[in-house]
């Protein structure tokens, strides 16, 4: 593993809200509130803060900079993906640090959804050239359509529902133990195939959380990081990779073979696992973006967890549970903890390497956290507590 | 009960083209299918754009892309007007060509068997109402 330079000083959160109840509150607000936590827990103050990287996930930045009354940002970029953005913003900020263009760069995301939501919102633009089939399809929302992929999976593999119901059951266990956690409560396999089908074989329990909140990371130069109060967790490498075939995401549907029942991860866990020198098998615990349960399935096949097609038996194996080969999610993840467009996989991640997370993988020394799938570039970085 | 799904009403649904996917609605119009491939290296090119993916050349020609099959789908309940009526099911279902390697095509599989809809399974393209032209929808063939 090369020495990293760069590293999470400090992170912050808003409570989390179900969806709509942050209000009055502005997005704007929110995120504030987050940096603030974060700058707080960095020790250092919002004066000291001259960066900004982000992913597209709907705020504007120079009204940000203005509320927060920033003096002097000197590097204020964005990852030009929704979800699938998340990690690459590690990147961004590291190389912002790397290269001396600011010295304290806060990684910002939240999400609000008061009136309207989400699925519906990327459903409800008028019909273009572009988007015109899947309308006519009926293809209005992210599961909707990512259920074609799924069920792919389930004609060439032979998975069966019982896996994607083994990703909602351990995330719905590790959330018990999360007061903050919005699903908590213990879920059988029965309930879980008795849950009704929204699109087909996704029902209602493999569709995330809808709730509104906001966070943030101080990202500085590893060595600045070391005299800062908290343990600091090092960037041991982001990655960051556009293609074609993930142009419109998964309303695309012109991928290869391969990549169709995919979650859109192979190249991106490629250039990672180069960049980094670090391979699956020294994975400690995985932060899968979850958004919808049958693309973690897919995503821990594109990282190398298990060979393509084997992720129905790998995750039914119980592999990703604590105490499995790989656990996934110890906070619950998307599917039961929150949905913050995944900004609590990193959060999360930086806990297990400072070794305070609720739910602990005992000597945890490397997080993956993953990206998307959603629009092109996919991202993915690896963070570690190992200087 | 057999489930069988529903055949959307489409006539309102303004289609939205541009000089590039222009001509697969006309020729729907004529009630055919046709796809773009590209003129210089036989490409075929799915959404229609300015750009062969393999070659970038812009120039395609307009081809039948042969039989199209279920590759992949996906059952939709469908909201009932009010809470007593029957359940409804839409198919959105995805084909490819026979004859147009690379490209796959998505629209709904309507009056299907919704538990009988196999992978491969051949289907016909139709044309119906749009507000402002013909709208393509599968029918698993005869």
């Amino acid at each position: 593993m090369p020495k990293s330079s760069a590293a999470i000083a400090g992170i912050g959160s808003t409570p989390i809200w179900f969806r709509g109840e942050s209000a009055p509150q502005t997005m704007l607000e929110l995120i504030g509130k987050a940096v603030m936590a974060a700058v707080a827990d960095a020790g250092i103050t919002l004066d000291d803060v001259d960066g900004l990287a982000f992913f597209a996930s709907g705020f504007d930045t120079a009204l940000l900079i203005e509320t927060l009354a920033l003096k002097n940002v000197t590097f204020s970029h964005c990852v030009s993906s929704m979800g699938s953005g998340l990690a690459g913003m590690l990147d961004l900020a590291a190389m912002g640090v790397e290269t001396g263009r600011a010295k304290n760069i806060v990684c910002i995301g939240g999400m609000q959804q008061v009136g309207r939501r989400l699925g519906q919102v990327l459903g409800s633009f008028g019909t273009t050239p572009d988007n015109v089939f899947q309308r006519i399809a009926g293809l209005n929302g992210p599961g909707q359509a990512m259920a074609l992929q799924a069920r792919r999976h389930m004609h060439q593999f032979g998975t069966r529902r019982e896996a994607f119901g083994e990703v909602v059951i351990n995330s719905r266990i590790n959330a018990s133990t999360r007061e903050r956690a919005f699903r908590r409560k213990p879920l059988s396999m029965d309930e879980y195939l008795a849950s009704p089908m929204l699109a087909d074989p996704l029902c209602r329990l493999d569709f995330c959380l809808e709730t509104d909140g906001a966070l943030a990371f101080v990202v500085q130069a590893a060595e600045r990081a070391q005299d800062g109060p908290q343990s600091p967790v090092y960037i041991a490498g982001g990655a960051q990779v556009g293609t074609a075939e993930w142009g419109r995401a998964f309303f695309g549907f012109q991928q290869d073979a391969d990549a169709f029942v995919s979650a859109g991860g192979v190249p991106v866990a490629k250039r990672l696992y180069e960049r980094t020198g670090i391979g699956p098998a020294d994975i400690d615990v995985a932060l899968v973006y979850d958004h919808f349960s049958p693309l973690v399935v897919m995503a821990l096949e594109d990282f190398g967890f298990c060979k393509r097609g084997e992720g129905g038996p790998f995750v039914e194996s119980g592999a990703i549970r604590m105490g499995g080969s790989i656990p996934v999610n110890p906070h619950g993840g998307n599917l039961s903890d929150a949905y913050v467009v995944g900004m609590t996989h990193i959060y999360e991640a930086v806990e297990q390497m400072r070794g305070t997370a609720v739910n602990q993988v005992a000597g945890a020394k490397t997080a993956l956290i993953t990206g998307g799938p959603a629009p092109t570039p996919m991202t993915a970085a690896i963070l570690t507590n190992q200087a | 009960m057999t489930r069988v799904s529903i055949c959307p009403d489409f006539s309102t649904l303004e289609v939205a083209m541009d000089a590039w996917s222009e001509p697969f609605w006309s020729a729907g119009a004529e009630g055919r299918v046709l796809m773009p491939r590209c003129t210089a290296c036989g490409t075929f090119r799915w959404p229609a754009g300015p750009f062969c993916p393999q070659c970038r050349a812009q120039p395609v020609a307009w081809v039948s892309p042969g039989q199209a099959r279920i590759y992949s789908f996906t059952i939709l309940p469908m909201p009932g007007a009010d809470k007593d009526a029957p359940p409804r099911w839409r198919l959105p279902t995805l084909v490819q060509f026979d004859e147009a390697p690379g490209i796959r095509l998505v629209s709904v599989l309507i009056d299907a068997d919704v538990d009988a809809v196999a992978f491969g399974d051949p289907v016909t393209i139709e044309w119906r109402p749009g507000a402002n032209a013909p709208v393509p929808v599968f029918r698993t063939a005869a």
